[in-house]
């Protein structure tokens, strides 16, 4: 295969004497920064979750010696777990608002993107939830005021969702623009009625639905963030219809440097999509993620748990720090008034002035 | 246009002044003699513009208000301005009669407005209106001999053209006049346009030719003048010579004399050589200036860069079956697509991300994991 490749690319550096372009798709944050394989995936799961449980131990040893030795911590599946639950909750919510699909799955992404950079024990996902979503709004283009996004959530102030959406933001690292697969799948089901020889009764139109379905529930599993949105969108049509999926894929020819066709060289990749979407497309059993966030509740970061010693720790080692910035400016404002009665500075003395007139005669 | 060349022609921007200083008039004070002065501080527009851009205004010392029956004796800052049905009539008049809005015409009862009056240059105000109708006309009348198939068709045109004139001029069947005029206008508008371009571009050839030829004299001036220091030098230095040689050669005086003469004469023909060089040179200059005056119209490129946009994955069709944008495309007062919202663009741009990475193969750990570590994340002693 590598000899295929190298052979390729020669020819077309001869045909082509222009610079090589790179395709659209690479140059998107999505490809750069959020594109992993399965293992490392899992692996960045992992170091996260021993990091912050680290961490979270310190701050327990701290508070209380000895007390963290019976605390039962989440592991990274069960944080995981956790977290799919309230993406299972986003379509519920835009159901609610009626949001566009845009706005749903963007949210999701950012829920999803957000818990590869925090843990649970941190922040708890119930109200980065609402966080993300109200951030999808705004970044799709589907703007609905605070209020009335709060007040249609029980239980929910404004607070709740904007203390949290500068933090999001970041851990996004402000890369907001994300690729779909179900606008990938609409661009198929188009892109099939240019096939001529396809009649149109082959392709009815429930069989968009079904897949359109399919794609939702890839939206449980990681598969946006292992695989392209068109590679997940082709996948769901073909389990909605193999035969369509298969003329499509085979009306493309692979444009970059490999020489077999599209169909054998995404082979792997559309069964890995198909067993991901099969068997994990679809929310976790509420009574298992039930457990978790009781345990939750127990070995959740103290310092972010209003009202306990170590978040008071906190709050008085921040208070303490604002003190002393507020202390040294008042003292700097004192030393320069004690100085002289102006606050810009007293006049210049004839001599210093003779100086900088000197100085300033010097620069001509 | 050419009206303007006409009037320009006589007035010439220089105070016309017949019969006279006034202060010489054996009358008392007031002249018969109508005066044309030029002003700049022209509130109204209108009027016909000398060379220099300023409008030339018709002034008489016995110039009367036909309203107020104010003359210059009791007002010397009288000021006469003509309205749109041609009847004049003081400033203080206007003011008086228009500032409210628009009002019927004291004399004629026809509706005016104020800003509708124009300053008068012409002592006959028939001149006057004859000059803005030929002038109006022009413009929309600017069909040349080019654009007919033969002379009797121009000719036939021209005619027409005369008889709108005459027909605005004395006030004959105006309404069908005017809706001759229209017609007109409707038929010829790309070829007017074109003219009306046509015409400043000639116009912008000849400034630029003036320009070229200034420049040729100037050029030539320079050299004549130091062609004729060179001359007056020769001549002196030849002098001297067939002097120095008649003092000190012993041959016949008469021989070389014309042995001087005819060196000099070679001289003056290949100096005339060179001087033919230099007009054929200028008269390329002005060739080449008259040719770069109309620019190839380069095909406009909007923007390059490196991106390849998958262009070739996909053939757009011109419409899609698709119930999901259907609502849009109904819209028939265009509601949904005021944002500047196009169904085909969303088409494009979904067909684009359905072939958009489709052959780019999942990450696979080649030994990159290990190094790939974040090294911040410190692990947990358990």
């Amino acid at each position: 295969m590598i000899a295929g490749n190298t052979s390729k690319d020669s020819a077309e550096a001869d045909n082509s004497p222009v610079k090589k372009k790179n395709p659209l798709y690479e140059a998107s944050t999505q490809y750069r920064n959020w594109r992993y394989s399965p293992e490392r995936l899992e692996a960045v799961r992992t170091q996260l979750n021993a990091a912050a449980v680290a961490k979270i131990r310190n701050t327990f040893e701290a508070d209380e010696p000895g007390s963290s030795a019976n605390v039962a911590f989440l592991s990274a599946s069960e944080e995981h777990l956790l977290v799919k639950l309230y993406v299972s909750k986003i379509p519920q919510l835009c159901g609610h608002f009626h949001f566009p699909e845009e706005v749903e799955a963007t949210a999701i992404t950012y829920l999803k993107r957000f818990y590869l950079k925090n843990t649970v024990m941190d922040w708890h996902p119930k109200n980065v939830m609402l966080t993300t979503l109200f951030l999808a709004t705004k970044t799709t283009n589907n703007p609905i005021s605070l209020e009335a996004y709060t007040s249609n959530i029980p239980k929910t102030s404004a607070s709740d969702v904007l203390d949290l959406e500068f933090l999001v933001a970041q851990s996004l690292g402000f890369e907001f623009a994300v690729w779909h697969a179900h606008r990938a799948l609409w661009g198929i089901w188009l892109d099939l009625q240019s096939l001529t020889d396809l009649p149109e009764d082959l392709r009815p139109q429930d069989i968009y639905e079904i897949a359109l379905k399919h794609v939702r529930a890839s939206r449980f599993t990681d598969a946006e963030l292992i695989y392209t949105p068109s590679q997940i969108a082709l996948t769901c049509l073909s389990i909605a219809s193999p035969l369509l999926s298969q003329r499509w894929a085979a009306s493309k020819t692979a444009s970059s440097s490999i020489s077999e066709p599209l169909s054998e060289l995404l082979k792997d990749t559309l069964g890995a999509i198909n067993a991901m979407v099969t068997q994990n497309g679809h929310p976790p059993d509420i009574e298992s993620v039930r457990e978790v966030d009781r345990r939750l509740k127990l070995c959740k970061n103290p310092e972010k748990v209003v009202g306990s010693k170590a978040y008071l720790a906190r709050i008085a080692e921040e208070e303490r720090l604002s003190e002393r910035k507020r202390n040294k400016k008042a003292e700097d404002v004192r030393r320069a008034l004690g100085e002289g009665a102006d606050p810009f500075g007293s006049d210049l003395s004839d001599k210093e002035q003779a100086k900088r007139l000197a100085e300033l005669d010097d620069d001509d | 246009m050419s009206n303007r060349a006409n009037v320009g022609g006589w007035l010439q921007g220089k105070t016309i002044r017949k019969g006279g200083v006034v202060s010489t008039n054996t009358h008392s004070g007031r002249s018969s003699t109508p005066q044309v002065q030029s002003t700049s501080t022209t509130v109204f527009g209108g009027g016909v513009k000398d060379v220099s851009g300023r409008t030339s205004e018709y002034f008489s010392m016995d110039d009367q208000c036909p309203v107020c029956k104010s003359d210059r004796y009791l007002n010397p800052k009288l000021r006469l301005l003509v309205s749109s049905c041609y009847h004049k009539m003081c400033e203080s008049c206007i003011d008086r009669l228009f500032t409210l809005g628009p009002a019927p015409c004291p004399i004629c009862q026809k509706v005016l407005r104020k800003l509708a009056f124009t300053p008068q240059t012409f002592e006959d105000l028939t001149v006057e209106k004859e000059v803005a109708v030929r002038r109006r006309i022009a413009k929309e009348f600017n069909k040349r001999r080019e654009d007919f198939l033969d002379l009797r068709g121009y000719n036939d045109y021209l005619e027409e053209v005369e008889d709108i004139t005459f027909n605005l001029i004395n006030d004959i069947d105006v309404a069908q006049t005017e809706e001759r005029i229209q017609a007109h206008k409707k038929e010829n508008a790309s070829l007017i346009e074109k003219n009306i371009q046509r015409d400043e571009q000639y116009a912008q050839a000849l400034r630029e030719q003036e320009e070229a030829d200034r420049q040729e004299r100037e050029q030539r001036a320079l050299e004549a003048r130091r062609e004729e220091e060179l001359q007056r030098e020769e001549r002196e230095k030849d002098r001297r010579e067939i002097i120095d040689r008649l003092e000190t050669s012993n041959t016949d005086a008469a021989k070389v004399i014309a042995k001087s003469r005819a060196e000099a004469n070679k001289r003056s023909s290949a100096r005339t050589t060179v001087d033919s060089v230099l007009k054929s040179n200028a008269q390329l200059l002005r060739s080449r200036a008259a040719r770069s005056t109309t620019i190839p119209d380069v095909p406009h490129i909007p923007l390059q860069d490196d991106w390849y946009a998958y262009e070739d994955a996909y053939v757009l069709m011109n419409s899609y079956e698709d119930p999901y944008s259907e609502a849009v495309r109904k819209d028939r007062d265009g509601i949904m697509r005021a944002g500047g919202y196009r169904v085909d663009q969303a088409w494009e741009r979904a067909v684009r991300s359905a072939v958009m990475g489709l052959d780019l193969l999942p990450l696979t750990e080649q030994g990159s994991f290990s190094n790939s570590c974040p090294a911040d994340i410190v692990m947990a002693p358990v």
